[in-house]
């Protein structure tokens, strides 16, 4: 669906202020770092430094990514009302012809193009060094760990625009937005592995597998280990053995509900709030 | 052209307007004065559509609002909310830009009679608060607006840049004919300015119409300055007033208390005086008084 000339103004805008406000850049050269670093010294506490295979790369970085990608995400979004109103300006966008529809999707897709920036850039060009010393093979996994990162990054804009549309109180946005980036990036797999425990293993590999989906920080790893095709150097509960089921169109299928759900309802709770 | 019927508002338990009714006319001038807090800008965002009203409804030429004509009216309507800070990282241009998309329009150059160029090409940031209401204000003017609804508009800001700002927009109504809805709790502001006030207290309308329609309804005296020739004070009482209702004495002035109706009796019994006193001049009843008149 085509951006209408009013949505492509707001993501044109919110572009802009994270370009000027350096937070692209800033993410940008912080993920290029992390890269290199992980690539080059990752070995290093086992008395070895230089670059890895690309596959070990890839699995060190996924754990860091796992935590750093959806707190970014979440605050990222987390604004979209509370500094609006802020700023008075959101009355403005009410008081305008701009309908809800035009404006939620043109605040989400300027974020989304800023992270992708961000990510693409700061993780494109580590991967590109890293190709020109592993050769194009690795450029190819580590670009589809880039896109996967980018799907984890999308999920969790969508799951903090509905928490800033939902509670447009900041100290409360913020508050459940930590909640919400613990949860999903510890506790939901502490309690996995605390279901695992109970049950002595006898969940069941289907509902196991099941439990994972629900989890879009383990649908992130599970995309990522399909990629390397290295699962058994994983450390960590999708290391565990999974259904025959899970698949990456089956994953990607369940990041696209991840994003569409929250951001539906976001939607549809602006509009109900502003417009009805 | 913009009717309110009835309009009542709650914010869970507080009741911020109470049964609101009042129509606004092509081309006038409505100041909606009272003390912070007495509705004026949940009343605003009603007439926006920003706020839905608990009870009631608005009109626009006669039809009741529906989404559909909502967004209709709001291609017709300019706003400027109360304190906007806008977007520090951009440009006071890149602001208009995106805000003339947003309303489906383009900024020209009559923007520039109001910021100058050099200062729409900084960002906002930079910006003091009167150049910020001044963006404000453009913003509002995007589209060519119908009806300019003001909300607070010199909140704030210095004397000058009060003075600026309505010289502006006086500027605006002479070239076209535009309704201008504008609240305020500056009295002296309204005041020779609207063609109408609209008094709020309380959630409630209090009053509504022309100044001097409010001080008749509300019989108060217009007050006539006499300049005694000798400033003795004593002298006022060889002045027989008939038809005043008070007399006092204020630095070599006699202030007499006339009530509208007795205006020519006083004046006349005055001329048969008119050795005694250098001066006189009348006045009015202030919109203070109004408003303070009114319980």
């Amino acid at each position: 669906m085509a951006l209408t000339e009013a949505s492509r103004a707001i993501a044109w805008k919110e572009l802009l202020d994270k370009l000027r406000n350096r937070w692209v850049i800033i993410v940008g050269l912080t993920f290029m770092l992390f890269t290199l670093s992980i690539a080059y010294l990752g070995a290093a506490p086992a008395g070895l430094t230089g670059f890895r295979r690309i596959d070990i790369t890839v699995a060190s970085l996924t754990s860091l990514v796992t935590f750093f990608i959806p707190l970014m995400s979440l605050t990222l979004g987390g604004g979209i009302i509370a500094d609006e109103r802020e700023r008075g300006t959101l009355d403005i966008f009410l008081a305008s012809p701009v309908s809800a529809m035009e404006f939620i999707a043109g605040k989400f897709s300027g974020l989304l193009i800023s992270l992708a920036i961000a990510l693409v850039a700061g993780l494109g060009l580590a991967g590109g060094m890293l190709a020109m010393k592993s050769g194009m093979e690795t450029f190819w996994v580590f670009a589809r760990f880039v896109f996967n990162s980018l799907v984890l990054g999308i999920i969790f804009l969508s799951i903090s625009f509905f928490i800033s549309i939902a509670f447009y109180e900041r100290t409360k946005v913020i508050a459940l937005n930590v909640f919400l980036w613990l949860f999903y990036t510890i506790l939901y797999d502490l309690g996995l592995i605390g279901v695992v425990l109970l049950t002595k293993g006898e969940i069941g590999v289907n509902f196991f597998s099941a439990l994972l989906l629900l989890n879009p920080v383990d649908v992130y790893r599970l995309l990522n280990f399909i990629s390397i095709g290295e699962f058994k150097i994983i450390v960590g509960l999708a290391s565990v053995e999974f259904s025959g089921y899970i698949n990456t169109p089956l994953l990607l299928l369940t990041a696209l509900f991840w994003t569409l759900i929250p951001l539906g309802f976001g939607y549809l709770l602006f509009k109900k709030r502003y417009y009805e | 052209m913009l009717a309110l019927e009835g309009i009542t508002k709650y914010y869970k338990e507080i009741k911020a307007v109470d049964g609101v009714s009042f129509t606004v006319r092509q081309g006038e001038f409505l100041g909606l004065v009272g003390p912070n807090g007495s509705g004026k800008s949940t009343l605003m965002r009603i007439m926006l559509g920003i706020a839905k009203p608990t009870a009631g409804q608005v009109l626009f030429n006669g039809q009741p609002l529906d989404e559909a004509t909502w967004r209709e009216l709001r291609r017709r309507i300019g706003y400027m909310p109360e304190r906007v800070s806008f977007y520090e990282n951009l440009t006071g241009m890149e602001t208009l830009r995106l805000f003339a998309k947003v309303k489906k329009s383009k900024v020209d150059k009559t923007v520039e009679r109001m910021l100058p160029r050099d200062v729409l090409e900084r960002k906002v940031g930079s910006y003091s608060k009167g150049m910020r209401q001044r963006l404000n204000l453009i913003q509002a003017l995007l589209a060519e607006p119908e009806i300019l609804i003001l909300d607070e508009p010199t909140s704030g800001l210095d004397p000058m840049a009060i003075a600026e700002f309505y010289r502006i927009l006086d500027e605006i109504r002479q070239e076209r004919l535009l309704t201008v809805i504008l609240s305020s709790h500056i009295l002296a502001e309204v005041e020779g300015r609207a063609d109408r006030v609209a008094i709020m207290k309380d959630g409630n309308l209090k009053a509504i119409g022309s100044l001097r329609s409010l001080y008749r309804q509300l019989e108060l005296p217009l007050k006539v300055f006499i300049t005694l020739k000798n400033k003795d004070p004593l002298l006022e009482q060889l002045l027989n007033l008939e038809g005043a209702t008070g007399l006092t004495y204020r630095n070599g002035y006699l202030i007499a208390d006339v009530p509208s109706g007795n205006k020519l009796k006083v004046l006349s019994s005055l001329m048969e005086q008119k050795e005694r006193f250098e001066d006189i001049s009348i006045t009015e009843p202030s919109l203070e008084e109004v408003f303070f008149g009114i319980n």
